[in-house]
């Protein structure tokens, strides 16, 4: 059987093809580098994606600093990774690459801020 | 709980607003009902912004009368409550001589009107005034002029309320009652109890007309849709350039606004009812095709925005168009005074209007004129209108000048701040639009929305929920992404 | 009083940041880089999904990491920057006339640099017809209101337009409880990348309706519903096909258009193809001392092409300023068959050149040709060509002929 894939991995998107006999990997052609050949693998197994978002701040100049996952999760967990997510706060100042959660849901991964977001008290 | 005064006056657009400033000279209690949340929402919101000449009406009309009557005062009224005005005339372009006699006749009905200065002129003269005409000759009219319709109404508005009279935005008139000597009016929440109402209610003149026992009258709704173009092309129309007109519709213009805009329209079409807003796509083909045979100088890249305004025209049962109807009827409706049809050109009539429905009251009752009237208005300075020297001075008292909230229109936050704390208490984000000309540009709100929907939360403690884009139910967020504790 | 630079950058976005760190690196000191917002970073601030980088530092980043980086170079060679100050007009003399809260400021450059980016393409720059209710925005607008200001604009949403940004936004929105009903494109091929068709649509099960517009908007304070109709070949609307989708929001991912506003008070041309400044091998304009890179001269698919985009000129502004001119670039470059755009517009003839292509629909099993007096003096075969992706194609000094015109070409 054939499967037809996009890699996401670069902007590239290469069209991959991958043939399947039950659980087997027969070939995987199209890609255009041995990442592509990984994202399909692990496609055909537990597709796995990145996550970006944001967390409230508290006292910062703006009220949100984005976040995101180093590191792909099931996509089936993502909900759930949304659900961490919302309830998260941080307090200003906060700079980007700091580790809000080492290991986020278990899932070997880290959440980590991205934007740098000073300090600003405000009257309310 | 009633609220007692002399004179309600239904509607507060142009014409409203033109009869609450008039009104004003005088020791009464007046308040205007506006249903909508600010007072150009309607027709004196959505029209071609031209002062017009008077040529175009039957001689002896109400409408000719009182169009001459504004236009010749539009300069002095422009500067007492600063509005934008220009007095740059306008032509009415031909080509076969079919349309050279309708333009003499044209010409001959301004001319008994009393229009000043109306010529034929020809292919040379025309294309010095106006190089980038296509057309063989025209009829020019110089006393014809182009006008900040919103700054116009806003002004009339303010300048009332600096006069003493109460707005009620979002007041919509639902019943109508006479009592005694009075007329009982219910609007949103409130009640009055006012002796005299003015009926201005625009395109709802019919409906508060029938509320008032002044029935039998019929009205057609002209839908005109127009197309804005950038403006960078405004330069290429020094003045208003029209198709030879007849009585009943003014034909397809290429008009340019107070701020450099370029106006394709309007189409104009009759209809029995009013129903929306929306402008549509077999109009805008139209309006494209037809201003290129005129001034074929845009592509679809020009395009800002289209938009759509509708006239309330007066009819009879044969469905002929009438005069402006300004009417009293002491027998079944005393002291209550029916604007009824006031379409084009009320805007440029819109005092002398005012001034007719004032002189109808003094034909029944003594008014008395208030020593402390002030004609005069400021309207939010400019700051892209000033010279660098004076700029710099403003920015150096109000640091609020050197921020630029609008990048395409040139507003800056000062101007930004005024308008959102503008008398009449209008708060939407189009009400900031009107009064500053900011979201007008090119980007259409890209860049400065978000910073106007957050000033207004700010500067009126409004919740983001609340904000409104214009009127009831457009609302423009519907809670926080993240919510904090309590939210 | 006016004051003097040697170089202003106008725009404190990737292209100028890079610039900027890239001319001090080459040994100009006297930079003054001036931007709108509080803060650096243009519009990456707002953008914070990943995929920045990947070339640029081999990882993934977001858009506030990716710029971050730049703007801590900036800081770290001690380059004046001008932030909440934004650039009112610029004459054909190089003077600069900025407006801040401090005041106002006149600047003489010696090199003024364009890089102010793009502004949307609008609803009423489409002219769509309809009511104008709440509830319409552009993709921009609605990702500035979501990520930065925290507000969250709509609950059922169609998008047109599946430029990357929209489907970015797709993603964005549902993740963040809304449901995203389908995007429409007009084209007959997505507009944005496909591994963004993937990720953003179908991960989450959004429909995406190619060969299909909005043609009516309907509601009168928030937006209930929008007509949409396919559309034939010549993209006209099928009124037959018209169907209603009740929603309660439409995101507009329509286009973006250079901002060029500053560049024309300049008097600078632009090309009627990019909408940006018509630029030589040097990204000089047709005004000496006038560069642009970025988005402003031609919107980009990617950052981190914008950034060696925006070093290359820096390089040439070096060079102006140590020179007082550049050379003179006599080669014409026309757009041939196929082609939507093409930069550089002018070339010397003297230099290797990379040309950035975009082609106009899609080519398959094709050849980028680069033609000069009926030779093909350089093509790049490319398996597969879509408007989304811009093609890169390098022309070597020694394939020159002379200093006819080049023609671009698509076969």
């Amino acid at each position: 059987m054939k499967k037809v894939f996009t890699c996401i991995i670069c902007p590239n998107g290469c069209n991959i093809t991958a043939e399947i006999d039950g659980e087997n990997i027969i070939s995987i052609l199209g890609n255009g580098c041995d990442k592509g050949m990984q994202y399909v693998k692990q496609e055909l197994t537990v597709p796995k994606r990145t996550i970006t978002s944001s967390v409230l701040v508290e006292n910062g100049i703006i009220p949100l600093a984005s976040v995101r996952i180093t590191d792909p999760i099931p996509k089936e967990r993502i909900p759930d990774m949304m659900t961490y997510i919302r309830s998260i706060k941080v307090a200003a100042p906060v700079e980007a690459g700091f580790v809000i959660d080492p290991n986020a849901l278990g899932l070997e991964t880290k959440l980590i801020v991205t934007k740098s977001v000073p300090y600003e008290r405000k009257q309310k | 709980m009633k609220d007692v005064v002399d004179v309600v006056i239904i509607g507060g657009g142009v014409v409203g607003s033109a009869v609450a400033r008039e009104l004003s000279r005088y020791d009464l209690r007046i308040c205007v009902l506006e249903k909508n949340f600010d007072v150009c929402y309607e027709t004196s919101g959505r029209n071609t912004g031209v002062v017009h000449g008077g040529f175009a009406y039957d001689s002896g009309s109400l409408k000719a009368k009182l169009c001459v009557e504004g236009n010749r005062i539009m300069g002095d009224l422009s500067k007492e409550l600063g509005f934008d005005f220009k007095r740059c005339g306008k032509v009415l372009v031909g080509n076969t001589e079919q349309e050279r006699s309708s333009l003499e006749r044209t010409m001959a009905q301004g001319e008994r009107n009393g229009v000043q200065g109306l010529r034929i002129i020809e292919d040379e003269e025309l294309h010095q005034m106006v190089p980038s005409v296509v057309g063989k000759f025209a009829m020019f009219s110089p006393n014809s002029g182009i006008i900040d319709p919103f700054g116009y109404t806003i002004s009339l508005a303010e300048n009332a309320v600096q006069n003493g009279v109460r707005y009620y935005l979002k007041h919509e008139v639902t019943s109508i009652r006479r009592n005694g000597g009075c007329w009982e009016i219910t609007a949103g929440h409130q009640q009055f109890c006012a002796r005299w109402v003015i009926n201005s209610a625009g395109l709802g003149c019919k409906k508060i007309s029938d509320m008032l026992g002044l029935c039998g009258l019929d009205l057609v709704f002209s839908k005109d849709d127009y197309i804005v173009l950038d403006n960078r092309l405004g330069s290429l129309v020094p003045m208003p350039i029209y198709t030879v007109p007849s009585n009943t519709y003014m034909g397809i213009h290429v008009t340019v606004t107070t701020d450099g805009n370029v106006l394709l329209g309007p189409t104009a079409e009759d209809r029995k009812e009013f129903e929306n807003y929306g402008v549509e796509q077999k109009n805008i083909d139209y309006l494209v095709d037809c201003a290129r045979a005129l001034w074929p100088h845009f592509t679809k890249a020009d395009f800002i925005r289209t938009y759509c305004g509708v006239l309330p025209k007066w009819v009879d049962k044969n469905g002929l168009i009438q005069d402006f109807g300004i009417e009293i009827n002491d027998d079944f409706a005393p002291n209550a005074i029916n604007l009824f049809g006031i379409e084009s050109p009320g805007l440029t009539a819109s005092i002398p209007i005012a001034r007719t429905v004032i002189s109808m009251m003094k034909e029944r009752e003594h008014l008395l004129e208030k020593a402390d009237f002030n004609p005069v208005r400021k309207k939010i300075l400019r700051f892209s209108d000033q010279s660098p020297e004076e700029q710099e001075s403003m920015i150096a008292q109000n640091s609020d000048y050197g921020e630029v909230i609008c990048r395409c229109q040139k507003v800056t936050k000062a101007e930004i701040l005024q308008a959102i704390h503008n008398p009449l208490g209008a708060s939407s984000m189009i009400s900031i639009k009107y009064r500053t000309r900011c979201m007008m540009g090119r980007c259409q709100g890209g860049y400065c929305q978000m910073r106007i929907a957050q000033m207004l939360q700010d500067e009126l403690g409004i919740n983001d929920t609340d904000l409104l884009y214009s009127n009831e139910g457009s609302n423009l967020f519907f809670g926080k992404v993240r919510k904090k504790a309590g939210q | 009083m006016t004051e003097k630079h040697d170089v202003v950058i106008i725009g404190g976005g990737p292209a100028g940041l890079a610039a900027a760190v890239e001319m001090k690196k080459k040994g100009i000191n006297d930079i003054l880089l001036i931007e709108r917002e509080k803060t650096l970073g243009g519009i990456l601030r707002q953008c914070i999904h990943d995929g920045f980088g990947l070339i640029r530092f081999g990882q993934t980043l977001s858009g506030p990491e990716y710029v971050q980086r730049f703007i801590d170079e900036v800081d770290h060679l001690g380059i004046a920057v001008l932030t909440d100050s934004t650039v009112w007009t610029v004459s054909k003399d190089k003077v600069v006339t900025v407006m801040s809260p401090q005041g106002m400021r006149t600047i003489r450059a010696k090199a003024v640099v364009f890089s102010m980016g793009c502004r949307e393409r609008t609803r009423g720059a489409l002219a769509i017809p309809g009511e104008r209710p709440a509830g319409v925005f552009t993709a921009g607008v609605a990702q500035s209101y979501i990520n930065l200001h925290n507000e969250m604009i709509g609950h059922e949403v169609v998008i047109l337009g599946s430029g990357d940004i929209g489907m970015i936004m797709a993603r964005r929105l549902t993740l963040e409880g809304a449901h995203v009903i389908a995007v429409f494109e007009i084209q007959s091929i997505p507009s944005g990348l496909p591994r963004n068709v993937h990720q953003c649509l179908d991960d989450f099960g959004i429909p995406l309706y190619l060969s299909h517009t909005v043609t009516d908007i309907h509601g009168a304070g928030r937006l209930e519903s929008v007509t949409v109709c396919k559309v034939d070949e010549k993209l006209h609307p099928i009124p037959e096909t018209k169907q209603e989708w009740a929603c309660d929001t439409l995101i507009l991912s329509v286009g973006l258009i250079p901002e060029n506003e500053l560049s024309l008070d300049a008097g600078v041309t632009l090309d009627s193809c990019t909408h940006g400044a018509s630029v030589d091998e040097f990204f000089q304009t047709d005004r000496p001392g006038f560069f642009a890179a970025g988005n402003v001269l031609h919107v980009h698919d990617l950052v981190d092409m914008v950034s060696i985009e925006a070093e290359k000129m820096a390089d040439s502004v070096a060079e102006f300023l140590r020179d007082g001119f550049l050379p003179f670039c006599p080669l014409e470059v026309i757009v041939g068959k196929d082609i939507g755009q093409v930069v550089p517009n002018r070339v010397e003839g003297l230099h290797d050149v990379s040309f950035f292509i975009r082609s106009k629909g899609q080519q398959e099993n094709c050849s980028i040709q680069v033609v000069q007096n009926g030779t093909v003096i350089a093509s790049k075969k490319m398996r597969k060509m879509i408007p989304a992706t811009m093609a890169e194609v390098k022309v070597k000094k020694s394939n020159f002929l002379d200093s006819s015109p080049l023609e671009v070409r698509i076969v």
